[in-house]
């Protein structure tokens, strides 16, 4: 206490500035341009730290200083207003307008304190909560973002229900580590783990993230999100430090208004279907012959003449999964305590039968003020998600994989259960695809708990200067519970493994908190300074356990009953520590200026407590908001430049040098063969540069964003292979340069604005290219990546895109592809036909980026792939598309009746038409999950699929 | 109200306080440095285990890749390199970033890894007498002989690196000749080590019969031999026989054999395929089927299938049967292999009396009878290749064999569809930049 008040009594005394003696009182009302009184308006005297805030029926009343003064009335949603007062002014009346080009809506930019976006220096990309739901059901968050904002590249990991979802933020930032963007939901550092099941140990799949996992941002209802910011490059994150490399996804949800409580209920019903069947071939007996012989041929006649000539893949993939979300919120409060509530269940059918998801999900938001200046929140969101995933994606002879199988699975061999129920072996593939529908098992459940609390005290405040401490802690606890089982009598167990059950209990539990103290100056002279020091912690545990049984009693699924157990643990910490200075100063919305530092530490460097520096710095001029601007049609004009440094620590065991446990024959032994570490491993860093304007013409109704950056990772941290003649695999290394530069341009229209007709349209264009400036060892193929280079991989080379693909030359490696797209558009409309009736929709078209498809690999050696793709040359392909994303069309019923406010239905789709060359299912595909390098390949996947909803609406 | 903000204030303040990182360590495995500074007899023994462990892997690939290119079997399961590549369909070459070379390369570098922190670990080593110490010695220079002899047949005139005790400082591909000597020296080094040795260590039911240090030098001398007519020196490999356990009228399937098991953490015979199973499946050459004599019982090597099977334009008729079971034992060397070393190196050492009486130990115990051909030097030859081809079927000696006697070519094998490449070697593999 002391130290606080004594620091902020010398800012006090820094900013000195001389009270005013004259008072006079200004009464009123703010209204929307419908005449509805806004609850809450914030009100403040330009200046000043002096304001209010408008009560239930939007009125306020305010003692001003002196004989005039400028009053500046904010409120989300809504463009400001600045209105002049005067000593002889008596009631004044104040309609706010809709704020089109969100330049009114804070920006968090630093761990404490937000900026409004007319002054932001940065290219943030912010989704409300409604553009985020509003044209259809989501999925999950990360996957409801793709196309709605400029840099951000996103990639389906698998087409199951319950996510996998790669996001990339301006390009692949790491080559091992997380190339994942650090989610922080409310203040909370939460985990976006793929946590592997061990399926591998029954499919032969080369590593845990070839399992095709979901990743774990899949457990939060985007029904409870208010805004999502994306903080796309180390010039926005450098104040988040050694985790932001990648970027950061800050996530706010909803909270309660003062008023009448709102109760809402919204009932979903909808369907899976598949996106895009591949194909099969369609053989006659003589093609049949051709290809597998005179003994094929006479099996294939008589199949054909029992009229059995099946489609395998329809009957795989072809299942309508239903849909069911329903979600209940309630909200409201008073002038001391807010509150919002939220109960949803998500309940989906996959393509697959015996796949699906579902999410239940129950958040409590309260916010009390516990006097006027001491302020409390504390966000609770519990959820219980269950996953059924099934097999797909890569494996090795496993007989699992559902793709994979389908690949050498001839359509002439009945593979259903004879009378007696016994599913016949596949005789051309590992394992019989309708045998593993009905009979195997794999499934997640995950029981989360996130939390958080946040505290906001009012030290000190006069007119010119307030002092506020924040302080919020948080904790993601999550327990993961797989299972995954094959029966004995799979035809890949008999004789061997006879039988796998695989039971993860898995735990991550992470906490972080962060204190800061904020000192907001304004001098009289309409600068105000921001200043904020503070520091930050999180720790992040986990503990994930595998279990393994095989040789299984028949019937038998729990693990002690079977002939061999054996128990894989993981277990990692990660610990890191920060200190955080910054200074924002902003001379009248017309120069805003910050300077900011930040100091980390971290566990996962060599040494843990050695402190390494992110700085940032950055401009937003607003010309527009000059004396001497007169071009009245420009209304905004900013010429902004920001700079910044992130980091990224190594992986977690990067440090290590261990010996692998092993055993023969019941004798426990250790051997060599993991990584070689380096117990000196230093951070990673990120130095990127961005400039770009910002225009708005004509009230706003045109909006014009522009962005270019430049973004230098500097020591990219990676795993090199070692020449395996060492005894080890890999090693860590810091050699690399990598430079990632693209131009973000969005475009915001309201073409048509009337009463009846009002059209809302954004384009959102974009492009990133990189290049590996700097490379300390030879050409070489990043460990794990791909299936080497005989089948094409990724290959890192100095000069050359870090996305590049390369394959067997006849004198080494050549070039044959890459991943990176040429560009990719979103664009994004919403239209509204008198009062009733919405209608949404995005499109998104992603130009260019090559596919590595593997999957036509297999079905060529199977002889399966479609006549009209069996032509193809080599397995890269173009992976351009052109989708409508998202649809949405909804009615607002007239009112009539007073129980029910506000009545609502409609349709909506996703993924509905995709227009592509593309040979196989989705270009939007990875098979090895979403960390490094991996995009863009695909090995049998589980399919994409659209989705078609009805929604219905009902406020009380 | 005052306290309220005092407490807040305070609890706000304890945040600030910096705190101090711990060092780190790894909690999923024991350290390599802690192996390595006075280890005790216990430790020691973890990783001679560890390497009769590790030295069993990716065997399978091992014996289909060899396998497959000298055209005695083929792998057909869902990756299309083992009949593409392997094969070299179309043209196609053996790539240098593929499992079917890195596989094996990597486990048995990893096994000769272990063996030389064994021997690293010694010079700290605590509570272990002498003979022990002799003990482990010679146990990891066998071992690691093995390993190298292993890895410089499949890479024959590229060589390799035997110099890779320091992980940071890699000596060079050494030529074939200098790989062959100092295989022979180091397992010299053992033999000698393992004279008056005691082994701290139990090698387990795997080395049953040769788990003494006595015994065990006999396995050493066995390798010795094995390396020594492969490197086509045959008068050499007469003496090495003459220590080890060859025994012209004893069970030929004596010696020392890789165990498997169901325990936690082992894993089960990778060659072994179920009978019947599609999609991975070792499939016996049609010619091994064509080409056995009348009565030899090691048909009983290969089952025949309910239907012929087919993939990539390739057919076969019979599978692997080879092994009863998934935690069947695979033999490391055996006693019919000294017999046929026996009777290879006579044939080359022109006593070709000594080496029908060998090739007749194996005829007989197959039941083809006494050997009643030509006794000609090429006649010898081509019987004890036969022998030599059914013997040792699917086990990783068939492409040395027919390159040893330049028959590792198109003119001698089948070549199964046009545009067919038979391959003398495997290449560097791409992470050693050679």
């Amino acid at each position: 206490m002391k130290y606080s008040t004594k620091l902020s009594l010398l800012l006090a005394l820094l900013f000195t500035s001389v009270a005013a003696t004259a008072q006079f009182t200004v009464t009123g009302n703010v209204s929307d341009s419908s005449g509805e009184p806004l609850i809450g308006v914030s009100i403040i005297v330009k200046g000043s730290t002096t304001g209010t805030v408008t009560d239930f029926n939007g009125d306020f009343s305010l003692n001003v200083g002196g004989e005039s003064a400028d009053l500046q009335f904010s409120y989300t949603g809504f463009a400001s207003q600045t209105v002049n007062v005067t000593s002889g002014s008596s009631t004044i009346n104040v309609v706010l307008e809709e704020d089109i080009a969100n330049l009114e809506e804070v920006v968090v930019t630093g761990l404490a304190s937000g900026i409004k976006r007319s002054n932001l220096a940065n290219n943030v990309a912010t989704i409300s909560g409604q553009e985020l739901t509003e044209v259809t059901t989501q999925q999950t968050v990360d996957g409801a973002l793709y196309g709605k904002m400029t840099g951000v590249n996103i990639v389906s990991t698998s087409g199951a229900p319950g996510g996998g979802i790669a996001m990339r933020l301006r390009g692949v930032s790491s080559l091992t580590g997380n190339n994942q963007p650090l989610f922080i939901i409310d203040g909370v550092y939460i985990s976006n783990v793929e946590i592997p099941n061990g399926l591998r140990f029954a499919s032969g799949a080369n590593a845990g993230n070839e399992e095709n996992a979901s990743n774990r941002i899949a457990d939060l209802n985007p029904e409870d999100i208010e805004s999502i910011e994306v903080l796309k490059g180390a010039s926005a994150a450098a104040i988040y430090g050694t985790r932001a490399n990648a970027g950061v996804v800050i996530i706010t949800t909803k909270q309660g208004k003062a008023g009448k409580t709102k109760v809402r209920f919204e009932q979903d019903f909808g369907a899976n279907t598949i996106q895009r069947y591949a194909g099969r071939r369609q053989y006659t007996a003589d093609e049949v012959e051709a290809a597998f012989g005179a003994d094929e041929r006479k099996l294939f006649e008589e199949a054909q003449a029992a009229g059995e000539i099946f489609d395998y893949e329809k009957e795989i993939y072809g299942n309508t999964g239903f849909i069911s979300d329903s979600r209940l919120s309630v909200s409201g409060g008073n002038d001391k305590t807010v509150f919002y509530f939220n109960t949803s269940y998500r309940d989906e059918e996959g393509i697959i039968e015996n796949t699906g998801f579902d999410r239940f999900s129950m958040r409590l938001n309260v916010d009390h003020k516990i006097t006027d200046k001491i302020r409390i929140g504390v966000n609770t969101n519990y959820i219980n998600s269950f996953a059924s995933r099934s097999f797909t994606g890569n494996e090795n002879e496993g007989g699992l994989s559902y793709g994979y199988n389908l690949a050498f699975t001839r359509d002439w061999v009945n593979l259903f259960p004879d009378e007696l129920g016994n599913y016949p072996f596949n005789p051309n593939a590992a394992g019989n695809p309708i045998f593993v529908r009905d009979n195997t098992l794999n499934e997640e459940r995950n029981n989360r708990l996130i939390s958080g609390a946040n505290l906001e005290i009012n030290l000190f405040q006069n007119d010119q200067t307030v002092v506020k401490v924040t302080g919020n802690a948080g904790l993601d606890f999550l327990f993961n519970e797989t299972f995954v089982y094959v029966p004995e009598t799979h035809q890949g167990q008999v004789g061997r493994q006879n039988g796998f059950i695989g039971a993860g209990r898995n735990k991550a539990f992470n906490y972080n908190y962060q204190s800061f103290l904020v000192v907001d100056h304004f001098t009289e002279s309409n600068i105000n300074f921001n200043t904020q020091v503070g520091v930050s912690y999180l720790n992040f545990d986990r503990n994930f356990v595998l279990n393994q049984a095989t040789q299984l009693i028949p019937g038998q699924r729990s693990l002690d009953n079977a002939g061999a157990q054996e128990i894989i643990q993981t277990l990692g910490t990660e610990e890191e520590f920060g200190f955080v200075a910054q200074e924002q100063i902003n001379f009248d919305d017309k120069i805003i200026g910050t300077l900011g530092i930040r100091f980390d530490k971290s566990s996962l460097n060599g040494d843990p407590n050695k402190y390494f520096a992110f700085p940032r710095a950055s401009l937003a001029v607003n010309v527009a908001n000059f004396d001497f601007w007169n071009v009245g049609a420009v209304s905004q004009f900013k010429l902004r430049a920001a700079y910044g440094e992130t980091g990224s620590s190594a992986a977690f065991g990067s440090l290590f040098t261990s010996l692998v446990s092993t055993n023969i024959d019941g004798q426990v032994g250790v051997r060599a063969g993991g990584s070689l570490g380096d117990a000196n491993l230093e951070p990673e860093t990120s130095q990127e540069l961005e400039f770009g304007a910002d225009i708005g013409i004509l009230d706003n109704k045109l909006n014009l964003g522009i962005t270019y950056y430049i973004r230098d990772v500097e020591n990219l941290l990676y795993q090199n292979s070692l020449p395996t003649s060492t005894g080890f695999v890999n090693e860590s290394r810091r050699d690399l340069d990598l430079r990632n530069q693209g131009l973000e341009i969005s475009l915001g229209l309201t073409p048509v604005r009337t009463e009846s007709f009002t059209w809302n349209s954004n384009v959102n264009y974009w492009f990133n290219r990189s290049e590996v400036t700097r490379l300390g060892v030879p050409p070489f193929v990043p460990p794990g990546v791909a299936f080497g280079l005989g089948l094409g991989t990724f290959f890192v080379e100095q000069g050359q895109p870090i996305t590049q693909f390369k394959g067997n030359g006849p004198e080494g490696p050549i070039t044959i592809g890459d991943s990176e797209p040429d560009f990719q558009l979103g664009w994004f409309n919403q239209i509204k036909i008198g009062k009733n009736i919405d209608f949404n929709f995005l499109t998104h078209w992603k130009q260019g980026g090559d596919v590595l498809n593997l999957t036509r690999l297999l079905t060529d050696l199977g002889g399966v792939t479609p006549e009209e793709y069996s032509d193809l040359e080599g397995y890269i392909e173009d992976g351009s598309y052109f989708r409508l994303r998202e649809v949405g069309l909804y009615y607002t019923l007239p009112k009539f009746t007073n129980a029910i406010s506000r009545l609502r239905v409609g349709v909506s789709g996703r993924n509905l038409i995709t227009l592509t060359d593309y040979s196989s299912y989705d270009p939007e595909v990875s098979t090895k999950g979403g960390s490094g390098l991996s995009n863009s390949i695909e090995v049998t996947p589980f399919p994409s699929s659209r989705q078609a909803y009805f929604h219905i609406t009902a406020e009380f | 109200m005052k306290n309220i903000v005092l407490i807040f204030s305070a609890l706000g303040l304890m945040l600030l306080s910096a705190c101090t990182i711990e060092e780190q360590f790894d909690p999923n495995g024991p350290s390599v440095s802690g192996i390595l500074t006075n280890a005790e007899p216990n430790e020691l023994d973890l990783l001679v285990y560890g390497a009769l462990s590790r030295m069993r892997t990716s065997w399978d690939n091992y014996v289909t890749s060899t396998g497959t290119i000298a055209r005695e079997l083929y792998l057909f399961n869902a990756d299309p390199r083992n009949t593409e590549d392997l094969l070299g369909k179309d043209g196609r070459s053996l790539d240098n970033n593929t499992f079917y070379l890195t596989g094996p390369f990597a486990s048995r570098y990893q096994t000769v890894k272990n063996c030389n922190l064994l021997l690293d670990a010694l010079a700290s080593a605590q509570g272990a007498s002498e003979a022990e110490l002799n003990g482990y010695r010679g146990f990891a220079k066998t071992i690691k002989a093995l390993m190298f002899l292993q890895e410089l047949m499949r890479l024959n005139d590229n060589g390799i690196r035997v110099d890779v005790a320091d992980a940071d400082n890699l000596g060079p591909f050494v030529a074939k000749g200098e790989a062959f000597a100092e295989i022979q020296s180091l397992l010299q080094e053992g033999f000698n080590d393992l004279q008056g040795a005691d082994f701290h260590f139990d090698l387990g039911r795997g080395f049953a019969g040769f788990d003494t240090p006595a015994s065990f030098a006999q396995f050493n001398r066995a390798i010795a031999a094995r390396a020594a007519v492969y490197a086509g020196q045959y008068g050499d490999a007469l003496g090495y026989l003459e220590d080890s356990f060859l025994d012209l009228g004893g069970d030929l399937m004596a010696g020392p054999e890789m165990v498997f098991s169901t325990a936690s953490g082992d894993v089960l015979n990778p060659v072994f395929k179920p009978a019947g199973q599609s999609g991975d499946q070792i499939i016996v050459h049609n010619d091994l089927i064509s080409d056995i004599r009348e009565n030899d019982t090691r048909i009983s090597k290969f089952r025949e299938r309910v239907s012929a099977t087919s993939q990539d334009g390739l057919n076969g008729t019979h599978e692997i049967a080879l092994y009863e079971n998934a935690t069947s034992s695979i033999d490391i060397i055996r006693n019919e292999e000294l017999v046929l070393i026996y009777a290879e190196a006579n044939i080359q050492e022109n006593n070709f009396g000594l080496a029908v009486d060998a090739l007749n130990v194996i005829r007989n115990a197959y039941s083809l009878g006494d050997y009643t051909g030509d006794e000609s030097r090429d006649a010898l030859i081509d019987e004890m290749l036969y022998q030599r081809r059914y013997s040792f079927w699917a086990e990783g000696h068939r492409m040395f064999d027919l390159r040893r006697y330049g028959l590792l070519n198109a003119d001698f094998l089948p070549i199964d569809r046009e545009g067919d490449l038979v391959f003398n070697q495997f290449p560097i593999p791409l992470s050693e930049n050679p």
